[in-house]
């Protein structure tokens, strides 16, 4: 006989099965909000049946608040479900905490009872009270009779719960179990024998008869009567075969029972339930718990089973030749044995691979709540929710995914009237992203807020005393970004409940380091930010391009290529190019930087001789370069292999994968790649046409570029450039050696570079182009051959290469070197060789050796640029190249300066420190300090002033500027005159 | 089985026509109707609130079940009642889930 304790796997099942329905019910209940009055029903009778079951089990085992709470969703979720109740976000929000609080219960079940749920019952029951009609208010509560049919026993249980099985189209029965004799003939514990019941339907209720169990006198009974009201969607004769129960004890109850208080059936919603009800039975319902059950692919599974077949083969094969002890064929046993168990080894672990959707799916709710708390709108969206990650990592994510989702929405997104008073839409979005890129995986969450606090991060990092003031003087944006990660950092202005403890992000920090993943912060004030958790691919499996190069092979994540070019060796020439020391290649109207693999791993390029050149062309994220390989092969899916530990450090290469035919290919890493071959990101910028580059590398210039010799490129500042004009070589006079041409009314001198510098000679065409300057009050024409583009970039000016007269220096743009040339010096050349034009520049009569301007910037383009301008007309140029050097040079030649121009942005001390220090001396009380600044915001201009700039001038408007000098100069010397004398 | 006749040991005072009797071994059946026979000595002697201290018993099975029912049953017909005490919680989960404890008073440790 078997013993009556508690079946614990019954009550395990129980709650696993709980669990899962609480899985399905929060992504159910948003979904039901969010549709509102058009309510879906499907959707509604998920939840609703989940509520049910759980409460029918909780029934069962007397989890009394269980069941209570169970119930009381049931009537919310009830009333939803027909309409008399329209589901609002207060709704939801307390059937979502209601199900918080049931899945709380459920994880403590034996404490469940003791535990207070009023608060949530009450909710509830006000809701439920609220939308009810008044001629169902006692519904939830009202109890019905049933008489056990051929006997006096009667069977009570909620009207309710009766209405409730019959919505969903179930036959309700009574059945009356023999404790004794049918547990013993089942072979199952009593609650073996119950678990067997509601796996196919719902216990209502169920008694015991007293009677059949006599009193201590009688003779002990051999009939212990359980009468269990069961219902489920099986008609009696399944029920008799399901549940092994003698046919006369199953009473079919139905609906047709006298004093129910009977609302007719609704079929609509009978139809689909039978097949519903079936599928309970079967092993795993979709939302298994992660935990203890993994769904796979069934390819995956049937390659398993493969190779299962396969090692048994591999095994019958060794266990014949052993018997005949054949080594040929022992050793070929052995082999195969060995490959296949390698191969299922791998495709093992591939079972490891869940979708990210796993880790995703809790966020609405997340982002939803946090929404609601902090008054804010937001929209999550999720995309990429197939990608496949390891378990593990999909496991270690979770929080510190949960973590930046939070600061998103509460750092991130603005409240909707600062949204709508920035000109964004009121409905913030928060964007969770997964995908497979550069051979690693990227999840991306991004908002469109206000962008990064860099300057609160900063300050709060200031004072908690994690960086010094020195160090924040060096360090890049980027890094300033990354001090967000460092601990006790906040920005929020006020403690939340959900952040601002500056604990968090460090924590988040120290989780993804842990799996190997890194972080990127994009951020752009008033846009929004992104973080960019770049996660290895221990396991992952990629599609990549098999390419060959020096006898080996090398895999490139295919999501990094972006074409594939073959350059026949006659076109090698006129294809690439040189730009300073690197290799370009034209591609339609791109300049590309190329790097030969062989090069950039330490080899030597191979003689090339006739052969084509195969190059692929790759994107490292932030730009893109063309890679020469030997060979290209075909594109193969690849799974994954860390590189081993002492090789990991090698930035070239993002892990190894073994071959189809066993040989192993390194994965090459592109962005490591071009790092390696000093193909840095500033460079590489540049060469996409137009491309914003990166701001922290220094003051954006306008550039108008043009070509002059054939293949080489020049530059010179847009500001300096009057107007562009179109000549035909018809119109170039030739007059005394110089060329001139009609302009305007007047005669333009002309000239080309080549007349002042050694470089490429103008080629002589039918037309040219004249780029027209206005420098100083000296107009004059610059001859060449084509303009090319207009861009706006940082500068790398090269000041020493190729510096010669009319060339201040060389950049790479567009990857290719082009010379930067000196306006000034130009028309510096010109005036030298025009008498005349020297004869008419205006005589200054300050300009006399002893009026020095001092000049502070630390852009060296900028400053000789500024320096030729000032001494053009005349001025003795004191040049500095940040505030502090400025100071000292002005601190020793305090009687000769007479006015000031300073860059703001400079190292060591800016131009507004540099001005606050001679304001501060007596000496230099009234020296005009005139500011330039390529973007001075109103308040920037207003703290300038404030301190003592005497003007603010846009970088570089030079006759404004020259006009200030004059106007400066003038007014110092007369308010200087007494002092110095 | 324990080898020597399992004893229900009676315990507390017969005052107020009370008594509270403490099985030392499993309620099953290979020990019912020695139970059964202590119970009905204890009950015809005129008990009327009687309590069964489950302390000791780690198992109930079916003509445990039966037992405490027909225990119940004797009592309530002289106008007396039955109370479970000190059930271990897989025999409070029993009792609950066959409905029993809505006749008598079942309590855990």
């Amino acid at each position: 006989m078997s013993d009556f304790t508690l079946d614990d796997e019954l009550i395990l099942d129980y709650l696993a099965e709980s669990r899962e329905h609480l899985a399905t019910i929060e992504t159910d209940l948003l979904s039901i909000e969010q549709a509102g009055a058009a309510i879906d029903e499907q959707m509604v009778n998920r939840v609703f049946r989940a509520a049910h079951s759980i409460k029918g089990g909780a029934g069962f085992f007397d989890l009394l608040h269980i069941k209570e709470l169970a119930h009381r969703t049931e009537s919310v979720l009830d009333l939803i479900r027909s309409r008399q109740m329209i589901p609002n976000s207060e709704i939801v929000s307390i059937l979502l905490m209601a199900f918080d609080k049931l899945r709380n219960l459920i994880l403590d079940y034996r404490d469940s009872n003791t535990s207070d749920i009023s608060e949530f019952t009450t909710a509830l029951t006000r809701l439920a009270e609220e939308h009810l009609s008044p001629d169902k208010k006692t519904s939830p509560d009202e109890v019905v009779t049933i008489h056990i049919p051929r006997s006096e026993r009667l069977l009570s249980t909620s009207v309710f719960d009766m209405d409730q099985a019959r919505h969903s189209g179930k036959n309700i029965y009574v059945i009356q179990y023999d404790l004794i004799h049918d547990f013993r003939r089942l072979g199952g514990t009593p609650l073996g024998v119950f678990h067997h019941l509601i796996k196919c339907g719902d216990v209502l209720t169920s008694g015991f008869d007293l009677t059949s169990a006599g009193t201590l006198d009688d003779e002990p009974s051999n009939q212990l009567i359980v009468d269990v009201l069961y219902a489920t969607a099986l008609d009696s004769l399944s029920v008799v075969q399901v549940l092994d129960v003698a046919p006369d004890r199953v009473h079919e109850i139905e609906h047709n029972n006298v004093g129910l208080p009977v609302s007719a059936p609704d079929l609509s919603a009978a139809a689909p339930e039978p097949a519903e009800h079936v599928l309970k039975n079967t092993p795993m319902p979709p939302s298994a718990q992660m935990e203890t059950t993994v769904r796979l692919n069934v390819a995956l599974l049937d390659s398993l089973m493969t190779l299962a077949g396969e090692l048994v083969l591999g095994r019958n094969q060794l266990i014949e030749a052993v018997r005949n002890d054949d080594k040929q064929g022992i050793n070929a046993g052995a082999h195969r044995v060995s490959l296949v168990t390698s191969e299922l080894q791998e495709a093992v672990s591939l079972t490891r691979m869940q979708p990210v959707s796993t880790l995703f799916s809790k966020f609405p709710r997340l982002v939803r709540d946090l929404a609601g708390e902090l008054g804010k709108e937001v929209h999550l969206r999720l995309d990429g929710g197939d990608v496949e990650l390891d378990k593990t990592i999909i496991e270690g994510l979770s929080d510190p995914l949960t973590h930046m989702v939070r600061n998103s929405v509460d750092h991130g997104i603005e409240l909707p009237a600062a949204r709508i008073a920035a000109g964004k839409p009121a409905l913030g979005t928060v964007t969770l992203r997964a995908m497979h890129q550069a051979g690693q995986v990227m999840i991306e969450i991004s908002d469109d807020g206000k962008g990064l606090a860099v300057e609160k991060i900063i300050a709060s990092a200031l004072a908690k005393g994690l960086v010094t003031a020195d160090q924040l003087q060096t360090m890049s944006d980027f890094d300033k970004k990354a001090l967000i990660f460092a601990a006790g950092v906040s920005t929020a202005e006020k403690l939340t409940s959900v952040s601002g403890r500056g604990v968090g992000m460090d924590v988040v920090k120290t989780n993804l380091d842990k799996l190997g993943g890194k972080v990127e912060i994009d951020s752009v004030p008033g846009k929004g930010a992104a973080f960019r958790i770049k996660l290895p691919l221990t396991l992952a499996i990629i599609p990549s391009l098999l390419v060959s190069d020096s006898g080996e092979r090398f895999a490139i994540p295919q999501v990094s290529v972006g074409e594939l070019i073959r350059i026949p060796s006659d076109q090698i020439e006129e294809r690439i190019d040189r730009a300073g020391d690197a290799e370009v290649v034209v591609l339609r109207d791109r300049l590309v930087p190329l790097i030969y693999l062989a090069e950039a791993l330490g080899g030597s390029r191979a003689k090339r001789g006739s052969k084509a050149l195969n190059v692929v062309l790759v994107d490292a994220g932030a730009f893109e370069y063309g890679l020469v390989v030997d060979d290209l092969h075909d594109t193969v899916e690849i799974v994954v292999k860390p590189m081993g530990r002492h090789l990991q450090a090698l930035r070239e290469y993002a892990g190894a994968t073994i071959l189809g035919d066993g040989q192993v290919a390194v994965i090459l890493d592109i962005a490591g790649l071009a790092q390696c071959a000093g193909l840095s990101r500033a460079v590489a910028a540049q060469t996409a046409i137009g491309s914003v580059a990166d701001e922290t590398a220094g003051e954006m210039h306008s550039l108008l570029l043009f070509q002059n010799a054939p293949g080489e490129g020049c530059a010179v500042p847009i500001e300096l450039v009057t107007r562009v004009e179109r000549v035909r070589a018809g119109q170039v006079e030739l007059l005394g050696g110089r060329r001139t041409m009609q302009y305007g009314g007047s005669s333009l001198p002309l000239v080309a570079l080549d007349d002042v510098a050694a470089v490429g000679k103008l080629e002589e065409t039918q037309q040219w182009v004249v780029v027209v300057f206005d420098c100083a009050g000296q107009t004059f024409g610059l001859l060449v051959a084509e303009p090319l583009d207009m861009i706006e970039t940082c500068l790398a000016l090269d000041t020493a290469t190729l510096r010669q007269p009319g060339v201040a220096g060389s950049a790479l743009l567009n990857g290719r070197t082009t010379l930067m040339l000196d306006i000034f010096e130009l028309a510096g050349t010109l005036r030298r060789r025009s008498p005349t034009a020297d004869a008419s520049e205006p005589a200054n009569p300050t300009a006399n050796g002893t009026t020095a301007i001092l000049v502070a910037e630390d852009s060296d383009f900028f400053r000789g640029q500024i320096k030729r301008m000032i001494e053009a007309v005349g001025y003795k140029v004191l040049a500095a190249d940040d505030g502090q050097s400025a100071w000292e040079l002005l601190d020793q030649h305090a009687g000769e300066v007479s006015a000031v121009t300073t860059d703001i942005d400079m190292p060591r001390l800016d131009g507004l420190g540099l001005t606050k220090r001679i304001r501060g001396d007596s000496r230099f009380a009234n020296l005009p300090v005139i500011a330039l600044s390529t973007l001075a915001s109103e308040e920037e201009m207003a703290r300038g002033i404030a301190i003592g700039v005497s003007e603010y001038q846009v970088k570089l408007d030079q006759n404004q500027l020259l006009e200030s000098i004059r106007k400066a100069v003038g007014g110092a010397n007369r308010k200087q005159s007494p002092v110095a004398a | 089985m324990t080898p020597q006749q399992p004893i229900a040991n009676e315990i507390a005072s017969r005052d107020l026509r009370a008594a509270v009797v403490q099985p030392d071994a499993d309620l099953v059946s290979a020990h019912v109707a020695v139970f059964r026979s202590r119970l009905r000595d204890v009950v015809s002697s005129g008990v009327l609130h009687l309590t069964v201290d489950l302390a000791g018993v780690r198992l109930v099975d079916s003509s445990g079940i039966g037992l405490l029912v027909a225990a119940h049953n004797s009592l309530k017909k002289s106008g007396g009642e039955l109370a479970v005490i000190h059930a271990s919680q897989d025999i409070l989960d029993l009792l609950r889930t066959m409905r029993i404890h809505q006749h008598f008073s079942v309590s855990g440790n």
